[in-house]
């Protein structure tokens, strides 16, 4: 008797445990849609919806959605007018835009040029997206009527209209982010196509149709879009193949073959504004000497090591800067393979008997491998390379630090302005924690850097660019290793979609067949 | 005086001789175990072929060749070749003394620390129980696989470092069973007797205590190295283990899963080697706690 | 027992101040600056001094810490996640349901293996079936969960295109996780049932009831099993409050957001005060699971009650 007493209580025990678990599910209960939503997958869920809280890739391809900018970058990185109907530079300072009129915001506002000013303010001030719009002058925003802006730089600053098409800086509308105060980041109000409908967080972002969308042409045809978190990388591929999700972002190497294949699928490839590159520490011995330096980019034999590592996706780098990048330098010469050289160079610089050194890496497969492969090779000049796989945050401490020897990182020149891709990599103010990891120094490169980012001459700029980047890979501070691609596969009843080489796609052309 | 003490060391002289037959019995308990022979044998394999690694691997573990990517299984290479192009069998080989490094010293780090602050806190008691063991409390509240990623991202990755983290995260137990045993021991005549001529309480507790609590710290210990495997794998496959291009089986399992689909084998066999040899350490400490605890066994 | 109960949740108190302690000194000697980590490599310096004003990080470690103590105990506030602006507490229950389905489940399934398997295997030892559910049950903890994992997915996703290979929110997608995690926890309490059940197999009661010519199943499932049951739910117990905090590999490999993924993704992120707060969070869940267990136990073995007393 006593016994099967026992037994309840552990049963009562137990279901209590299973009815807490049950009754702790989120519902997330389909409610029914006259059409069936999009599903698009990537890697992480958003962390915030709030432009200047954070600058991740995950939640600027959310943010694409809900917010515009007052300039567009199309899919060529062509500048085009965005909530600014147009736009003149009244001076080398000032810019002066128009507003288009009768825009609407989620939330029933109506856009006007206090709203911009309030947003690149706000921004300003933010500690995620200051760097965005550092060169805007506070005092010098000027709202001339509700539908006119002024907007002043400090000094001269050239890539100005690229700025303003970069996700941070997204117009907000002033009361909404008034109102919500700390968990604006949550309760996002914007302009765009769409706008947020539910969150779980680390799960599913769920957006809905902006009924009152400003744009008819660009009225979007999908109802619903679902933005799913899947960070396992060959989970994505299986379940775009099972059906689960129409869109998945940043399919691998191994499967891109696969899907390309497949009757039901596509793949959609553009290259993208990343860079891959091998860093040498210049501020220290022996990578001070430029010999060294060569000898190492021509005994790195690049485009094996960038086929068995990326498998044909994207190319081999040219340059420190992407095809899409404007003023890339297309035309520099190639290292090449060539070990006698390098043996040559090695000895011209003392050094025939090698040294010992080590490359870092932070824990990204394909860093890993490409610093397994160089190690390999750069025993052919008994360099006696240690790998170190480091862990991201211990890993650009040290690199800001100058611990570190050889490093492998990559950039991201989400502008498509060569001023965001070259500056703060080469110019030596930005040394260390700046950006410039290598420690690299050079006056002529310093000037003519300095030069392009206040000319408003896009002829002078491009040819310091152009210039520099000679300078650069002649003077090897880095080995060019990879340029990224956008690697999206879709169903193939999904129709207009394109990548956008800054990785934010818009959805709201995407429609089914 | 003296005559006591000879006395008393006669008496642990026939102790240990004791003792000794006791090991003898287990060992012949042991044997009639076919199940944990099976263990040990695997186990013997496993050590053996991470001594002599370096003759019985066809290559090296770091024989790179870009241009025999993803070779299937087969005579060329037994279990195939890798992304990089590296004979995946030699580098399972040369990967077993990583592993078994891994295991016996992580557990070593653990038994010691945990056994010496287990003997103390059971020994003295007291305060100095009630701080160790709350500190052991803390320890045990925190999951070991946090606690092991938190210690590995303090002091960065790599062999010796991976080691500590997976040796510290299991402290605790090892604290726990020792204190238990010494408390059970502690209070017997023999020691009272040993403390009485005056040996002092390190003497007492190595000579005396220790050698008696070790049945528990021996299963505990074979069943904790095919733990500590397991976790030093675990956090190789989320990087932060050993540094390439060691072979540890975790991270070789790892840097081929994204490869899986066309590439089975590569992702596949690191596996199958862990699975081994926890297997075998498994059957091995399963049959040394029955051959420790007749109660079980007719 | 009253006083027991409440005797273990004091002491609770310390363990959990030293619990945030230890992980506190941890993170700040860990390399690696929040401020950097959060605003990427591309962010200028002066916005990461900026970030790291706003966070309070170039205060001293022990007036940091302090801080922390004073918001928890005063205003029951862990502070908020240094990436997502949101409360500490409302990050980690946004996530925990998810980690209590998965543990809940992966215990289930444990359960519905292990207790069976073990039962049988001790009331026909050295069986056949004895000897493949020990084999089997020893393979299911030597199995790495994550290798596992990846391999129900190819067979079951991939292969035969049955379960999806992500998510936890559709019972189809509750399917391999459960089973991934389940396995190592069934082989354990498989191994421990047959062990409990063998032992109580052997006492006089047993025999008596055999003697009296009760009929076997009547006599394993009403006296054995029952007996046998306290080693038994003490390892389950355990086992649930381990998988609370101990399914990092499972969740990350089946993309489920977890406390478990969150942990190390804030780790890594150094996300102080989510760290801080889930690491205790974790802590305190696991310290009362063994709680229960205690009393569980006490309740099912009188002898060990009075001792409570």
């Amino acid at each position: 008797m006593l016994k099967s007493k026992k037994i309840i209580i552990l049963t009562i025990f137990l279901l209590i445990f299973s009815l807490v678990a049950v009754g702790c599910s989120n519902q997330t209960a389909d409610a029914p849609t006259d059409s069936k939503p999009l599903i698009v997958a990537q890697r992480s869920d958003a962390v915030v919806l709030d432009p200047h809280a954070n600058n991740d890739q995950a939640s600027s391809r959310v943010m694409r959605q809900i917010y515009e900018n007052l300039v567009n970058q199309n899919e060529k990185m062509e500048l085009l007018p965005g909530l600014a109907e147009s736009w003149e530079q009244l001076d080398e300072l000032t810019y002066k835009f128009k507003l288009k009129q009768g825009v609407k915001f989620h939330n029933g506002e109506e856009l006007t040029a206090s709203d911009v000013a309030f947003t690149i303010k706000r921004a300003l001030d933010s500690s995620h997206v200051a760097h965005i719009v550092e060169a805007i002058n506070p005092n010098g925003i000027e709202v001339v009527d509700p539908y006119t802006i002024r907007i002043a730089t400090t000094e001269p600053f050239a890539p100005l209209l690229a700025h303003l098409a970069h996700t941070a800086t997204g117009i907000l509308n002033e009361k909404a982010v008034t109102e919500a105060g700390d968990d604006y980041s949550q309760t996002p109000v914007g302009t765009g196509p769409y706008k947020l409908l539910n969150w779980v967080v680390g799960e599913t972002v769920e957006l809905v149709k902006f009924e009152e969308y400003h744009d008819e042409a660009k009225m979007p045809k999908i109802e619903k879009i679902i933005f799913k978190a899947i960070s396992e990388d060959g989970n994505r591929t299986i379940e775009l193949e099972t059906g689960g999700i129409d869109i998945a972002y940043d399919i691998i190497g191994p499967d891109v073959d696969r899907i390309t294949n497949a009757p039901d699928l596509n793949m959609v490839r553009d290259m993208n504004l990343s860079t891959t590159y091998v860093g040498f520490n210049v501020g220290k011995e022996p990578f001070d000497d430029i010999r060294v330096r060569q000898a190492i980019n021509y005994v790195a034999d690049m485009d094996l090591i960038v086929d068995a590592v990326y498998l044909g996706t994207g190319e081999p780098s040219k340059g420190p800067l992407g095809p899409n990048v404007w003023a890339s330098n297309r035309n520099l010469q190639p290292y090449g393979h060539d070990v006698e050289k390098a043996k040559e160079l090695m000895k011209e610089a003392g050094l025939e008997n090698g040294f010992k050194t080590t490359i870092w890496t932070n824990q990204n497969q394909q860093r890993i491998d490409i610093a397994e492969i160089l190690q390999n090779q750069l025993k052919q000049i008994n360099i006696d390379a240690e790998v170190s796989v480091m862990e991201w945050g211990a890993y650009l401490t040290g690199t800001a630090a100058g611990e570190h020897d050889m490093f492998i990182l990559g950039w991201v020149t989400v502008t498509g302005d060569p001023d965001y891709g070259l500056y703060p990599l080469f110019h030596s103010s930005t040394h260390g924690d700046g950006g410039n990891r290598t420690f690299y120094t050079n006056e002529q490169v310093n000037e003519l850097l300095d030069l392009a980012r206040v000319n408003a001459d896009p002829a002078v700029r491009e040819a310091s660019y152009k210039e520099v980047q000679e300078i650069v890979r002649d003077e090897a501070p880095w080995i060019f290793t990879w340029t990224g691609e956008e690697l999206t596969g879709i169903r193939n009843n999904v129709k207009g979609f394109q990548n956008h080489p800054a990785g934010h796609h818009k959805l709201w052309t995407v429609y089914f067949e | 005086m003296s005559q006591t003490k000879t006395l008393i060391d006669k008496q642990a002289v026939s102790i240990n001789k004791k003792r000794r037959s006791q090991w003898l019995e287990v060992w012949r308990r042991l044997k009639k175990n076919k199940a944990s022979m099976v263990g040990l044998f695997i186990i013997s394999l496993l050590v053996f072929a991470a001594i002599f690694a370096d003759f019985i691997a066809p290559e090296g573990f770091d024989d790179q060749d870009l241009y025999r990517r993803f070779i299937p299984p087969g005579s060329n290479h037994f279990l195939g070749t890798d992304h990089l192009g590296r004979d995946i069998f030699s580098r399972i080989i040369y990967g077993s003394r990583i592993s078994l490094q891994v295991g016996f010293i992580a557990v070593g780090i653990a038994a010691v620390t945990g056994g010496t602050l287990g003997a103390i806190a059971g020994y003295y008691g007291g305060k100095l129980d009630n701080t160790i063991m709350r500190l052991m409390d803390i320890l045990l509240a925190i999951p070991s696989i946090l606690l092991a990623i938190s210690i590995v991202a303090a002091l960065g990755p790599g062999l010796v470092n991976v080691m500590i983290a997976v040796g510290i995260a299991s402290i605790p137990s090892y604290a726990r069973i020792v204190r238990a045993s010494v408390l059970t021991i502690k209070d017997q005549e023999f020691i009272e007797a040993a403390k009485a001529i005056g040996a002092n309480d390190f003497r007492i507790i190595t000579k005396h205590i220790l050698p008696n609590a070790m049945a528990p710290i021996i299963v505990q210990a074979t069943l904790g190295v095919a733990n500590a495997i397991l976790s030093a794998a675990g956090l190789s496959f989320i990087g932060l283990g050993i540094q390439p291009p060691n072979p540890e089986w975790g991270a070789m399992l790892s840097a081929g899963r994204h490869y899986i689909r066309d590439y089975w084998h590569i992702a596949t066999f690191p596996g199958l080697a862990i699975m081994l040899t926890i297997f075998s350490l498994n059957l091995f400490g399963d049959g040394l706690r029955d051959a420790l605890d007749p109660r079980l066994k007719d | 027992m009253h006083k027991y109960i409440l005797r273990r949740l004091l002491m609770l108190m310390p363990v959990m101040l030293g619990v945030s302690f230890i992980v506190f000194t941890m993170m700040h000697i860990t390399p690696g600056d929040p401020a950097r980590i959060m605003l990427g490599e591309s962010a200028p310096l002066e916005e990461v001094e900026k970030f790291r004003e706003e966070l309070g990080l170039n205060d001293p470690f022990l007036i940091q810490y302090g801080r922390f103590v004073k918001n928890l105990v005063i205003h029951q506030d862990m502070g908020r996640s240094y990436t997502s602006k949101r409360p500490v507490i409302e990050e980690i229950l946004i996530r925990f349901p998810t980690t209590l389905k998965l543990a809940t489940l992966g215990i289930v399934v444990a359960v519905l293996l292990g207790i069976p398997a073990g039962i049988i295997s001790a009331t026909r030892q050295y069986s056949i079936f004895d000897n493949t559910s020990m084999v089997a049950a020893l393979l299911g903890v030597s199995m790495p969960n994550f290798w596992q994992g990846l391999m129900l997915i190819l067979l079951f996703s991939v292969k035969l295109g049955w379960l999806p290979s992500s998510g936890f929110s559709s019972w189809k997608e509750m399917i391999l996780p459960a089973l991934t995690l389940g396995t190592s926890s069934a082989a354990i309490i498989t191994r421990m049932t047959r062990s409990s059940m063998l032992e109580v197999i052997r006492q006089d009661y047993i025999r008596t009831a055999r003697a009296k010519g009760q009929v076997e199943s009547v006599v394993v499932n009403r006296h054995a099993l029952k007996n046998a049951l306290i080693p038994i739910v003490t390892v389950i117990g355990l086992q649930f409050g381990y998988l609370l905090g101990g399914a990092v590999l499972t969740e990350s490999i089946f993309s489920i957001s977890g406390v478990g993924r969150l942990m190390v993704e804030s780790i890594s992120a150094r996300n102080f005060p989510v760290v801080q707060g889930g690491v205790l969070f974790i802590a305190l869940t696991f310290s009362i699971v063994n709680l229960l267990v205690d009393i569980l136990y006490a309740f099912l073995d009188p002898r060990i009650k009075s001792q409570y007393k």
